[in-house]
């Protein structure tokens, strides 16, 4: 990795939580790679509740009562200081089988008549990349993954659907991600895995963890 | 030792006090949405701070004593009864094999606390037996209570105690909490950053764990966030386009991807649980300097008190 990146804004997030921000106008491999070494780094000092790290920002809560967020802030920057370009962890390579279209992708045919691509197209198209897991959230098991093809590019639905089930693999703007859970939701669904992304009852409860690498495998 | 679910209530879950640390995976710490009446609760029967309790939302549950126990009940001012007498908040009482306790509809704030000496014995998940859910962890089979449950009951701890004077929570229909700016505070336009400290905000029918849709003044965007989703925290104001802003709660999603116009003060942030809807919310401006100042003076004053609680 050789990608330099800007240096991030560091601000506070309300009293008890630092925001560090890079705030690229689009997707950066190398920002978020320096995202995932500095959440290390700041969750192996052990002093933060959450290291909580997003595409292009990470957020780090603290105890107020036991720190500043200007002590915070120097620790950022001190870490920030050093090379972590290269430092992160490459995670292992997922294969994630898909049923693609039909029943189990809803939205596939709006991807297709958007893109002016066959049904085939759009599956070769997108099962074509491999994508890194750049952020986990916004319920157990949510997958951010980095960007789908350009030509496979759609908004989020207008109106979101009451239910997206689980497993379910979709489209908003230029992120495609996997549904760990159902629950509401309003990317667009092109096709679903049956592999749990997250099971409470399993002995690691996440199949997939930020910094791994994903392959989706038409089935 | 157990005691059996009558009427399970509005929403009354198992919660201690959560499982932080784990929002890069987008489990949310949750636990006691309110944290101190749930300590309150369990430092009155004489059990450690963070011991499962039961949180009742709104009111609605009836339980039957199955065995001679010690309970305390705070936060929500709740209409609570035992055997038909009526039970004080903040206060361990006693109760008797056979006595039905039955908890009818607050006054004040939102949730009530109800600790039994030894606790609620549960399936912890991740270290915690908090209830969360929207993934089904935690509580029994990750779910509120249901009619007809028995929950068992773990073994004494220490003896009961009171609360000194001047210690008790004071909840109100107003909820009044201190914050400051979030990260995309400039992005709000003049009006917007001049109403959201000046005119109450009243919670809609659309409140639970995971957060509020509050109503109000409408809130305007100077500029468009067109925003990547990003980290958000208990306790964030988000401004969506609509303009009528969500607070986030103590279940809230662990990224959003709205302006963060407020970020609530940790020293407040036990408050955000006893926000029931139709509740006003108001917010006050807290300086950065203050809000220390603040948690460390709410701290030591309970200290000494609850041993190993803070803010």
């Amino acid at each position: 990795m050789t990608a330099q990146t800007h240096l991030p804004k560091i601000i506070p997030y309300g009293d008890h939580a630092m925001l560090v921000d890079w705030s690229s106008s689009e997707f950066s491999e190398a920002i978020n790679d320096t995202v995932h070494a500095l959440a290390a780094k700041l969750r192996q000092s052990g002093k933060y509740r959450e290291i909580v790290p997003g595409y292009d920002s990470l957020v780090c809560v603290f105890d107020l009562a036991a720190r500043t967020g200007d002590t915070t802030k120097r620790h950022i920057e001190d870490i920030l200081k050093q090379n972590l370009s290269g430092k992160a962890e490459v995670g292992q390579i997922v294969e994630i089988p898909v049923h693609y279209a039909g029943e189990n992708g809803p939205d596939m045919e709006r991807i297709c008549a958007a893109s002016k691509l066959s049904v085939d197209d759009v599956i070769a198209s997108h099962s074509g990349e491999t994508y890194r897991v750049c952020m986990m959230g916004f319920i157990p098991g949510f997958t951010f993954l980095s960007p789908a093809p350009k030509a496979l590019h759609h908004p989020r639905l207008e109106t979101p659907r009451a239910k997206v089930p689980a497993g379910s693999v979709g489209i908003a703007n230029w992120q495609t991600g996997i549904y760990g859970l159902e629950s509401p939701g309003g990317w667009q669904i092109i096709g679903r895995t049956p592999l749990s992304i997250f099971d409470s009852n399993r002995e690691t409860p996440f199949l997939l963890n930020a910094g791994d690498r994903v392959r989706f495998i038409p089935q | 030792m157990t005691l059996t679910v009558l009427h399970s209530g509005t929403q009354t879950l198992i919660m201690d006090a959560g499982r932080p640390g784990h929002r890069h995976q987008g489990i949310p710490g949750g636990g006691a949405a309110d944290k101190l009446s749930f300590a309150i609760a369990n430092h009155l029967v004489g059990n450690r701070w963070d011991t499962p309790a039961l949180e009742c939302a709104l009111g609605g549950l009836h339980i039957r004593f199955e065995k001679d126990h010690v309970i305390a009940l705070s936060g929500a001012q709740m209409w609570s009864q035992n055997q038909g007498l009526n039970l004080p908040l903040n206060k361990a009482v006693p109760v008797e094999a056979g006595d039905i306790l039955t908890m009818s509809f607050t006054r004040a704030g939102c949730r009530a606390y109800l600790a039994i000496a030894g606790g609620i014995e549960a399936e912890p998940f991740m270290g915690s037996v908090s209830t969360y859910m929207p993934a089904k962890l935690g509580g029994l089979d990750g779910e509120a209570l249901k009619t007809g449950a028995v929950l068992r009951i773990g073994p004494k701890q220490d003896d009961p105690q009171s609360l000194p004077k001047g210690h008790t929570p004071i909840l109100s229909n107003h909820v009044v909490l201190r914050a400051q700016q979030g990260p995309e505070w400039d992005a709000l336009s003049d009006s917007a950053k001049c109403y959201l400290f000046t005119t109450p905000f009243y919670a809609t029918a659309a409140t639970d764990r995971m957060g509020t849709r509050l109503k109000g003044d409408q809130l305007t965007l100077e500029t468009p966030v067109n925003m990547t989703s990003s980290p958000l925290l208990p306790g964030s104001l988000q401004v969506p386009p609509d303009g009528q802003p969500i607070l986030a709660l103590v279940d809230g999603h662990c990224t959003g991807g709205y302006a963060r116009a407020l970020q609530v003060i940790q020293a407040d942030l036990w408050l955000l649980g006893q926000i029931a809807p139709g509740a006003a919310v108001s917010f006050r401006r807290s300086l950065a300097e203050d809000a220390m100042v603040v948690l460390r003076h709410k701290n030591s004053f309970y200290a000494d008190l609850i041993s190993g609680f803070s803010f």
